[in-house]
């Protein structure tokens, strides 16, 4: 039966584990169910879990193989997370660079998967290039590669400069 | 403001402005991480953590070597 400190590390897990499902899956009511089904497996496997070791990787893994084995297909038919975020967050920078949130939302979820899962292990939950590697399992120089184009992507549909000169969101809000 | 125009006027490096976009990239990604991990659970999920139970309070896993006594 799992410990009390197993739960209390895997409740600590839940938030982050929610934010890369719906970064993953572009769904927020899947992500919850990809969520749940992984909490319950992760439950009723606990003691494959090698104490010392990243639970948040692990997490990962098992999140990520029921999305590619039993979600993927679902994800394209609903892109639900509208309403969900917060609206119309800036992310400053130094005086000359805001990028609007919602307007890199909406390029980050045209990358795909592979790429989108890349951002989010590395760039934003701060897993390492090896963890990375472990969880999509393919080598590290896949999951280097797999960054730069994703960051590449990023910039390309930002546009390179308005991600470094004016406000992104001056040019693309719209007139109405 | 008017250094700024100045500068964007002028030929751009093309080094630095990617140096500079990869950042705000950067930033963009931990903010969008941010937002989503301040959200709260969904009432399902709350539900469902707070049924699961742990082993008894003697609760070192069986073979973990981790026995504090």
């Amino acid at each position: 039966m799992p410990t009390a400190r197993f739960r209390e590390e895997l409740l600590g897990e839940m938030k982050n584990l929610r934010a890369f499902a719906v970064s993953l899956s572009g769904s927020v009511s899947l992500a919850d169910d990809l969520v749940q089904e992984s909490l319950l497996r992760a439950w009723s496997n606990s003691e494959k879990f090698e104490p010392g070791t990243s639970l948040r990787a692990w997490l990962f893994t098992i999140l990520r193989n029921l999305y590619y084995s039993n979600y993927r297909k679902h994800a394209r038919e609903v892109q639900d997370s509208d309403g969900f975020y917060s609206r119309r967050l800036t992310v400053s920078g130094d005086q000359e660079s805001h990028l609007d949130l919602e307007d890199f939302r909406r390029v980050f979820t045209m990358l795909p998967a592979e790429q989108r899962e890349v951002l989010m292990l590395i760039g934003a939950s701060g897993l390492s290039y090896e963890e990375a590697a472990t969880i999509c399992e393919v080598g590290i120089g896949t999951i280097k590669s797999r960054l730069s184009r994703a960051r590449s992507k990023l910039v390309e549909l930002l546009g390179r400069n308005d991600l470094s000169g004016r406000p992104i969101e001056q040019k693309i809000r719209r007139a109405s | 403001m008017n250094a700024i125009r100045k500068k964007a006027n002028a030929a751009p490096d093309v080094a630095a402005l990617d140096r500079k976009a990869l950042e705000a990239i950067g930033r963009a990604l931990k903010a969008h991480h941010a937002d989503l991990v301040q959200a709260p659970l969904p009432e399902k999920l709350v539900e469902l953590l707070a049924r699961l139970k742990v082993g008894d309070s003697a609760s070192e896993p069986q073979g973990s070597g981790d026995a504090n006594g």
